[in-house]
């Protein structure tokens, strides 16, 4: 059985952009270790604070506070940015959904419940929630990631819930309904595909949330070891030395910055490629 | 439904809501590895103090006791003792609360006034090229996390340039004597305009910083509103009418397409709130934030517990602002 054909929308600018930012990251990440010039933690005490400069000095992006090669540091965090935005991301999709579809589409007392849980929690503001989380579980990779889905569930919960009552009003899963199918297969058949194009827009921008977060808790001093390579980190590392060597805080920043860009505009793009409503509009 | 029964509605929902919160946060915070009693005994004591330790702070009892226990004080207004100060936790949360709602305020300000500037110039360039660019441009802008503006806006303006000061709430050398807590009108207040000049400029990093997260959203939320709001037939009527364009939009546009902008305000207002405790913690901004990072370091359970209250407090009472507004604001909201 195949859908009707429709001409298909090419993906808007701002998605094609996000793409290439995205690639870029899962490249890095993956390669790590035969991009990155020098090991993450080597200490080059010799030279400290180095400047960047291309002219033959192996730091390309300059040395930190303790010697170590901006760069290299740089392409290893970009493994923790990626763990965590596919982490966190996946997780908070599939908590935030289960629970969004049930309220969505049972309705009824589940809905009840499940729509005060999420007022309740969207009243504890995500950076002070993520905080007493990550000084709750401890630090570390693991606990960061869920620290996330246990912030950022309810986005989807939210969005989902809302898409699933419009969707369970149609009259294509009235009829399913009429043939007798069960709820179970009325969900996963009938609604589940509905909400699928908002759960990939949805997915893209948690991901940049996520690797936000990260940083945002690294420079609180709660995420990962200190020994671990990631872009927070390093700009918590580089908070003592930013005034006088401003690369160590700059390029941490610009990968995040970048990152978030690529999600986001990559998000937006899959938006408009999938919304019916904002398509023939320009 | 009147309006005055659908605004008690939301008061009692809020304040239900108050009372939730504040349980969550009890049994949540008992969860933190952090053992008050450890902290507060002297070394070389012995398990019975440790036991009159515990009786004396009451934590020997059941956790719903302990709850009652304190959400009486709560009622009361008696938010515990710091274990570290070992000063009452209310006087301290007064003393720091009017820096992070200014902070907040004066955000929230240019953050509208920047966002709505932003919106009126995409719409005004609808179906042009530059439309585009500025798609582009305000994605790019939503994307750039608060703490990378402030970073960006120390170097930018604090090192290099020395034009803004970046270090606390005023300049250590001009004192403003507190009466509201709040600088900019305690200055003004004692009428000394320098130093309402200084505090005005020592909040222009962080009040950007947190701004600038709030004034693409607003952007984007006005323009997409403006846009499904001047097809609509009062519009052609008025264009009919005769009214020149600037006309329409204040007069039928604007009205029509502000409030789905004052509710994405309310929401974004609300996280605004908490992601101030990482400017703060980035200006050293002696507020609320700066105070919650310093007592989750030093395990000071009180000083978190009264601290996330508060937080979650502040978002309440802007939802419910915000809401009210909405309500009065919204004719079809009120007969429903």
């Amino acid at each position: 059985m195949s859908a009707p054909k429709r001409p298909r929308a090419p993906m808007p600018l701002q998605g094609l952009l996000g793409m290439v930012l995205v690639v870029a990251l899962v490249i890095v990440a993956l390669a790590a270790p035969w991009i990155a010039p020098m090991p993450p933690n080597e200490m080059d005490l010799l030279s400290v604070l180095a400047p960047p400069d291309g002219y033959g000095s192996p730091h390309w992006l300059g040395t930190d506070a303790l010697g170590r090669d901006v760069l290299s540091r740089l392409v290893w965090g970009a493994r923790i940015a990626l763990a965590v935005a596919v982490g966190g991301a996946v997780g908070a999709a599939v908590v935030g959904t289960i629970l969004g579809l049930a309220a969505g589409a049972l309705g009824g007392p589940v809905d009840w419940a499940i729509s005060r849980l999420v007022d309740l929690w969207m009243s504890f503001p995500p950076v002070v929630l993520s905080l007493l989380l990550v000084v709750a579980l401890g630090a570390g990779l693991g606990n960061v990631i869920f620290a996330i889905i246990l912030v950022d569930w309810t986005r989807f919960c939210r969005v989902i819930r809302a898409e699933a009552l419009v969707i369970r009003q149609q009259d294509y899963v009235s009829a399913a309904r009429l043939i007798g199918f069960g709820r179970m297969r009325v969900i996963l058949r009938e609604i589940v595909p509905g909400v699928i194009p908002t759960l990939v827009t949805l997915f893209a921008l948690e991901m940049g949330i996520a690797v936000r977060v990260e940083a945002v808790l690294s420079f609180v001093g709660m995420s990962v070891p200190a020994d671990v390579p990631a872009w927070g980190q390093m700009i918590a590392d580089a908070r003592s030395s930013m005034t006088s060597a401003p690369w160590t805080i700059l390029a941490p920043i610009g990968a995040i910055v970048a990152v978030v860009i690529g999600f986001n505009l990559l998000g937006d793009g899959l938006r408009l490629r999938f919304d019916p409503r904002l398509q023939g509009r320009s | 439904m009147t309006t005055l029964r659908v605004i008690a509605i939301r008061f009692a929902s809020a304040l239900l809501m108050v009372g939730l919160i504040s349980l969550l946060v009890f049994i949540v915070l008992r969860q933190l590895p952090i053992d008050p009693i450890g902290m507060s005994l002297p070394p070389g004591a012995t398990e019975a103090d440790r036991q009159a330790l515990m009786k004396e702070f009451g934590l020997d009892r059941p956790v719903i006791e302990q709850y009652r226990i304190w959400a009486t004080g709560l009622l009361r207004g008696d938010l515990g003792q710091s274990v570290n100060l070992r000063r009452p936790v209310g006087p301290l949360v007064a003393l720091v609360l009017p820096a992070t709602v200014e902070l907040v305020l004066v955000a929230l300000i240019m953050g509208a006034v920047g966002g709505v500037l932003g919106g009126l110039t995409l719409f005004a360039v609808r179906r042009t090229r530059l439309e585009l660019v500025g798609d582009v441009f305000t994605s790019i802008l939503v994307s750039v996390p608060e703490f990378v503006w402030a970073i960006g806006g120390i170097l930018l303006f604090g090192v290099w340039l020395q034009v803004l000061p970046f270090i606390g709430r005023i300049d250590p050398d001009v004192t403003v004597p507190a009466r509201t807590g709040f600088m900019l009108i305690d200055s003004l207040a004692t009428g000394s305009p320098a130093a309402f000049w200084d505090a005005l400029l020592h909040l222009i990093l962080p009040a950007s910083a947190l701004g600038l997260t709030l004034a693409p959203l607003v952007t984007r939320v006005l323009r997409s509103s403006l846009l499904g709001v001047i097809v609509e037939d009062y519009i052609h009527l008025a264009r009919l009418r005769g009214l020149t364009e600037r006309q329409v939009l204040t007069a039928h546009a604007l009205p029509n397409a502000a409030l789905p902008t004052l509710s994405l305000v309310g929401v974004q207002a609300g996280f605004m709130f908490g992601g101030t405790l990482l400017v703060e913690v980035i200006f050293g901004w002696p507020g609320l934030g700066n105070m919650m990072v310093t007592a989750v370091r030093s395990g000071d359970m009180p000083v978190i517990q009264a601290a996330t209250l508060v937080y979650c407090l502040g978002v309440l009472v802007i939802t419910l602002a915000v809401d009210l507004a909405t309500v009065a604001l919204n004719p079809r909201l009120r007969t429903r």
